[in-house]
């Protein structure tokens, strides 16, 4: 029924208006929904048609995004906008979202960076909680705990003795208590580390996860070069990451900043080709790259067929080992609650196994 | 220039005469229309006359009718309303409008004169003196309960109940949510305000057929209005200054600090009546109102950290006109703060002037009966509740919290304890946790702000149980 009266609604707006909605899981205001306004400003014109959005908030922005997969989605003319978070609320927790269902139209492979007070022993840090700071934890236990064994249970001890995690902050109360002191590390996106980390003069960069390559596998950021995670953690521990500890890890990162602002519409859209198109062409245009940029800092588009590429890239890394593990340092480390998705390994791994076949085809 | 600052009053003025629908509310209808500014400057003065405007507008709903105008307006209408009934609107606007013109203008200097010197004083008042300050907050719901004392406490804990439902801030699990995925983010404060406030009254104007007073001789009650501003200037101010340090720390803005100027004055004046028209009730928290739109500014330009919900919608309609607020290259715009304080302080006076020439004639409305206008008031308000998801949830959460409203008014339950309890639900639990985590009994004695506050509760809470007094429901 409540399925009936959406798309109901969707033939009424979509007839009457004849426009394109994009789906915000977000209240107005919030950083995705800066993002969205930005890009559909600069889409715009080369796409010939209005852009609306349209703001559907909700607890961890997972309800805009289940309404868009839900009922929304058959619409030709619904776009749905997602963040890094909604990648790794799709790893573990219940949601009803499935990126394999959608095809992409263009995303923004961004990196996340740590910041840390300057002077400060970051073998003790002091860090924001909740589960957008998932990679950080993982990383910091990685730096912090290094090699000196590989199982689970030493990561999540040495976690506990060591980082102080801080849950219940909201955004601005993180930034003001690393401002102060109170906490001697946090993280930012690009844009926002340059507004906040780099006027700082007591804070300095600490690491960052690199840039997810379409094997899997990352690379240093031109940005912040030498910081990558891999790179200090090899320079500080005379080998590189590896484990099962690192394997869950590189999923949990790469779901997350793999497809840190996304655009996404239902397999067989009709207008794919067209949205496609004119995210191309904007990203040729100087003024509207400089526009974005000015929000989320100077990372490539992959659009179209190179987005649903980085989808596959991304789920390929989801292995029954690494989501466990994900699954228990969340709640034993971190106490979140977490929830391990079965379906979500079967999936995925059946037809690779059984076809042989590369998911990208 | 000066038509977006008129064009910004205007509607900033009718968003705040609209009963529920705040400054927030108002910018974030603005979203699709920045575009039409040819110099993004003028965005900036439009945006902030229309922050200044619609906060002083809504005083009017509260007064008039019983209904906030806002949910920073609420504690207004508690002695505002009772002095329409009697008669009095022209003289209860007035005095509110004055007061808040007042300290707007008065904190809209200090503002934006001295906005880099904030910068040290944010950085002593940290997490524990901020979950200090919060508690003191809570021990004040005591002023603002009602002398049915049990009932005020059970009030007191369904408002606790309510403001933590959303998502557990530890485990980032649901909670109290009973698998309704819209309750994940907590029930939001308009129709919270709304259902508590607002309908009870319509449906009560509704009943009864009735309208606010039936005698409504406005002769010399503006010039009387504008006098008692004067006269009780103390409590003016001390409202005005708790609504600016409320409005300077981030994340506490709205309700809070005229609940808190509210009982402040209640506070201060222990031999005076409170709940039945007292002007000194009117006062006290219309001092908060404007000074700390103007103080939710410090943080938010000098860090690009919000100081109020109204002020994250702010920070981003100005990203969209190109101005990234809290960045280094903003700080040498001298036009951009020139606009900033051009539309915020002309205004605070172009609407303080407005307001109160006009005043008796819009006072005129608490003289007609409710029929004439109750639709209209239900379909604004209805309207701004709808602004969160705009889905039947939204429709559906403030039906429930009229019902909760209509309940709590009959069986004399204190409506604004409940209200302040929910408002202030999660912050004490968050902020309990943070202190928690990061400090110990032995590193808080070593600061001197956090040990003030904490005596300040002890005085407070002994203060406020024993002074109780009012009636209002």
């Amino acid at each position: 029924m409540k399925k009936l009266i959406a798309l109901c609604l969707m033939a009424f707006t979509t007839s009457v208006f004849a426009d394109y909605l994009f789906i915000v899981p977000q209240k107005p205001g919030s950083g995705t929904s800066q993002w969205a306004q930005i890009v559909a400003t600069q889409l715009e014109p080369f796409l010939g048609e209005k852009i609306h959005l349209k703001h559907i908030p909700g607890a961890r922005d997972i309800p805009g995004f289940n309404e868009f997969h839900n009922s929304l989605r058959v619409s030709d003319k619904v776009v749905m906008v997602s963040h890094g978070g909604n990648g790794v609320s799709f790893l573990q927790e219940e949601v009803d979202y499935d990126y394999r269902d959608y095809d992409s139209i263009g995303l923004m492979n961004l990196n996340i960076i740590a910041a840390k007070r300057i002077g400060e022993n970051m073998d003790y840090p002091k860090f924001s909680g909740g589960s957008g700071k998932v990679p950080e934890a993982w990383a910091m236990a990685l730096l912090i705990c290094g090699n000196k064994s590989t199982s689970m249970d030493y990561y999540i001890a040495c976690f506990n003795e060591h980082v102080t995690w801080v849950n219940g902050m909201s955004n601005s109360e993180r930034r003001l208590a690393f401002k102060r002191g109170e906490l001697n590390g946090t993280r930012e996106n690009p844009a926002a580390y340059k507004k906040h980390v780099e006027t700082d003069e007591n804070a300095e960069i600490w690491f960052h996860h690199g840039i997810l390559q379409a094997d899997g596998s990352h690379t240093d950021d031109p940005n912040h070069p030498g910081f990558q995670l891999e790179i200090l953690f090899e320079e500080r521990w005379d080998a590189p990451p590896s484990g099962e500890f690192y394997d869950a890890y590189k999923l949990v990162k790469s779901f997350r900043d793999g497809m840190q602002k996304a655009l996404w519409v239902n397999k067989g859209n009709q207008n794919t080709f067209a949205l496609r198109n004119a995210l191309h062409q904007m990203t040729l245009d100087p003024d509207a790259v400089a526009a974005i940029q000015k929000k989320v800092g100077n990372y490539e588009w992959k659009i179209g067929e190179d987005g649903n590429a980085q989808v596959n890239t991304l789920i390929e890394l989801i292995t029954p080992e690494a989501l466990k593990n994900l699954i228990r340092f969340n709640e034993e480390a971190l106490g979140l609650n977490s929830i391990y998705k079965d379906h979500l390994v079967i999936e995925v791994e059946v037809p690779v196994q059984l076809e042989g076949t590369d998911l990208r085809g | 220039m000066i038509l977006a600052l008129l064009l910004g009053t205007l509607y900033g003025l009718i968003i705040g005469l609209i009963p529920a629908a705040g400054a927030t509310t108002g910018l974030v209808v603005l979203f699709g229309f920045m575009s039409y500014f040819s110099d993004p400057y003028l965005g900036v003065i439009f945006c902030m006359a229309v922050v200044a405007a619609s906060t002083t507008g809504d005083t009017y709903s509260g007064i008039l009718l019983g209904i906030p105008g806002a949910n920073s307006a609420a504690a207004t209408m508690v002695d505002g309303h009772p002095l329409a009934k009697q008669g009095k609107a022209t003289y209860a606007l007035t005095a509110a409008i004055t007061t808040s013109t007042v300290n707007g203008l008065l904190w809209g200097t200090l503002t934006f004169a001295l906005l880099p010197w904030y910068v040290k004083l944010m950085m002593v008042f940290g997490i524990p003196e901020m979950w200090a300050f919060v508690m003191l907050a809570l021990v004040c719901v005591g002023f603002v309960s009602n002398k049915w004392w049990i009932r005020s406490l059970i009030a007191i804990l369904i408002g606790l109940f309510l403001g933590s439902i959303g998502t557990n801030p530890v485990t980032n699990a649901d909670r109290w949510t009973f698998g309704w995925e819209y309750l994940g983010a907590g029930i939001q404060i308009m129709p919270m305000v709304a259902g508590l406030f607002a309908f009870p009254e319509i449906l009560d104007g509704w009943r009864k057929g009735d309208r606010t007073t039936i005698s409504h001789n406005t002769k010399g009650q503006t010039l009387n209005g504008i006098k008692a501003a004067w006269k009780y200037r103390w409590d003016s101010i001390r409202g005005g200054a708790i609504g600016a340090f409320i409005g300077f720390l981030p994340g506490l803005g709205g309700a809070m600090g005229d609940w808190m100027a509210y009982g402040s004055a209640v506070a201060a004046n222990p031999k005076e009546e409170f709940g039945k028209g007292n002007i000194r009730g009117v006062i006290g928290s219309e001092g908060a109102n404007n000074s700390q739109k103007a103080t939710s500014m410090i943080p938010t330009v000098l860090f690009g950290i919000p100081g109020a919900s109204f002020a994250a919608v702010l920070m981003a309609l100005f990203m969209v006109l190109g101005f990234e607020l809290g960045t280094p290259d903003l700080a040498y715009d001298t036009r951009f703060f020139n606009s900033l304080t051009f539309g915020f302080m002309w205004a605070t006076v172009l609407v303080g002037i407005l307001c109160i020439v006009f005043n008796k004639y819009i006072s005129k409305i608490s003289s007609w009966p409710y029929k004439y206008y109750f639709p209209i008031l239900v379909v604004f308000i209805t309207w701004a509740c709808a602004q969160y998801t705009g889905g039947w949830e939204d429709y559906a959460i403030l039906i429930l919290c009229s019902a909760l409203g209509v309940f709590c008014k009959a069986y004399k339950y204190s409506r604004p304890a409940l209200l302040m309890a929910f408002i202030l639900a999660m912050k004490v639990e968050t902020l309990t946790i943070q202190m928690t985590t990061l400090y110990t009994i032995d590193t808080l004695m070593t600061r001197p702000i956090f040990i003030i506050l904490i005596l300040t509760i002890i005085a407070v809470a002994t203060l406020s149980i024993k002074k109780n007094k009012l009636e209002y429901t």
